[in-house]
């Protein structure tokens, strides 16, 4: 006698249940596709929310790789991916497909930017935000706006965070909201004021449920306002933004002059959020070859590496390579000491 | 009189206070008076004359950019908000 197959439905039966989502909801859902943008602590619980709840496919980009400090607060990776140097995008996606294999996981280990980020996000219908840093997010801004694409913000820092829904022609866009981002040293870093994970898990959660009413077609519940928490001090406001749409000159929504997409502003080289280092990044027009680049650097002293990075420490920076030309600098803020370094000991 | 609702960063310039009193009858004579009784203020939220682009002020919780900008009027009992860019994840 032949088994019958499960019903895919079946495990979101909690789901479907409630009455704003349902079955229709949910089919909605398992033939959506999302693209991650960053995997570090909004995107790990962003990516456990989506795909527990089931959408179709989700790519998971993420340039970084796991480190111990990140435990504390990014949700899908454990002790084990530390020691074995996975990258952010590899672990969570190992981990998501014994979640719920029923979705389709497909990761890039990559530094989004923009000679990249159209071919990442153009087949997507929802393009989420779990990047740290305002270039990137005004990256995907200008894509998701000439894309005609809704896309989530999120920030987090301390004990607080934002929340932004942007859905094009209906909202106002993250430019319409704040134009410029604060340069360096004006706003404080992981690394300065710290970040605690439930701020983290709470932020990613109001994001994810606002991906969830999109996908499934509820328009109509989408947040209107900037959300803004604050957990310690038990904050909650929703500042009205509405309004701003077609109010503010915006440069992007209104005069539709794609300055981050168009290279136009932006840099390849960054500091990361929360640590003393600096990521170059270069591109290659072949991968690196690791055995050799080894072989080369091998005076420096011990030179680990497997098939996703290679790492060295030389004049007290660590170094972390990557085989499309990236290299993570560890101690030092200082972006043309960094490319010095880049040039001395990773070459040209 | 109106209070100002200072965020996390910059309440090392206003002795550490997240509320503060302050006088006028709009937005920009309260960050006037803000920016005088705590001077560390004035110069992160203003470049000279203008406000900084990446500060936003919220009249209760309402943008003044849809509002007066600068001009809003504000009432003794509104709260003004300096909300801050979040760029962390």
């Amino acid at each position: 006698m032949n088994a019958e197959k499960p019903d895919p439905l079946d495990r979101y039966s909690r789901q479907t249940r409630f009455p704003q989502l349902g079955v229709d909801g949910q089919r909605n859902l398992m033939r959506s596709r999302v693209t991650l943008c960053g995997c570090g602590a909004l995107g790990t619980v962003l990516a456990n929310h989506l795909v527990r709840a089931g959408v179709g496919h989700i790519r998971i980009v993420d340039r970084d790789f796991i480190e111990v400090h990140n435990l504390q607060r990014q949700i899908l990776f454990d002790e084990d991916d530390v020691a074995e140097n996975l990258p952010k995008a590899e672990a969570a996606a190992r981990k998501l497909r014994k979640i719920n294999s029923a979705v389709e996981i497909e990761t890039v280990v990559t530094d989004i930017d923009h000679t990249n980020i159209l071919g990442l996000v153009e087949d997507a219908d929802l393009i989420m935000d779990g990047t740290d840093n305002f270039e990137t997010r005004y990256l995907i801004n200008d894509v998701a706006i000439k894309l005609n694409k809704p896309w989530v913000y999120g920030g987090v820092i301390g004990s607080e965070g934002q929340t932004m829904t942007i859905v094009p022609g209906k909202t106002p866009c993250l430019r319409c909201l704040i134009e410029t981002a604060p340069p360096p040293g004006m706003t404080p870093t992981c690394e300065t004021a710290g970040v605690l994970g439930p701020a983290v898990a709470v932020i990613a959660s109001f994001e994810a449920i606002e991906a969830i009413k999109i996908l499934s077609g509820k328009w109509d519940a989408i947040n209107a306002d900037l959300i803004m928490v604050d957990l310690w001090d038990w904050t909650f406001r929703q500042l009205k933004i509405a309004n701003l749409l077609g109010k503010v000159d915006c440069p992007c929504c209104r005069h539709r002059n794609f300055e981050w997409l168009d290279g136009a502003l932006g840099s390849h080289t960054t500091t990361l959020c929360g640590r003393n280092a600096v990521q170059v990044a270069v591109r290659l027009s072949e991968p690196l070859n690791f055995p050799q680049m080894a072989q080369r650097l091998a005076p420096l002293g011990e030179i680990r590496h497997n098939a996703f990075m290679l790492r060295f420490n030389a004049e007290g920076h660590e170094f972390t390579v990557f085989p499309d030309g990236r290299a993570i600098i560890k101690g030092t803020n200082d972006i043309a000491k960094a490319r010095t370094l880049y040039a001395q000991f990773v070459g040209s | 009189m109106p209070v100002v609702r200072i965020p996390t960063p910059l309440r090392p310039h206003s002795g550490g206070q997240d509320r503060v009193e302050a006088g006028g009858a709009t937005v920009g004579e309260i960050l006037n008076d803000l920016g005088t009784q705590f001077p560390g203020l004035k110069e992160r939220l203003f470049d000279g004359e203008e406000l900084r682009r990446f500060v936003n002020i919220y009249v209760n919780n309402e943008d003044i950019r849809y509002l007066d900008d600068l001009e809003t009027k504000v009432e003794p009992k509104d709260e003004v908000s300096i909300i801050p860019a979040v760029a962390g994840g």
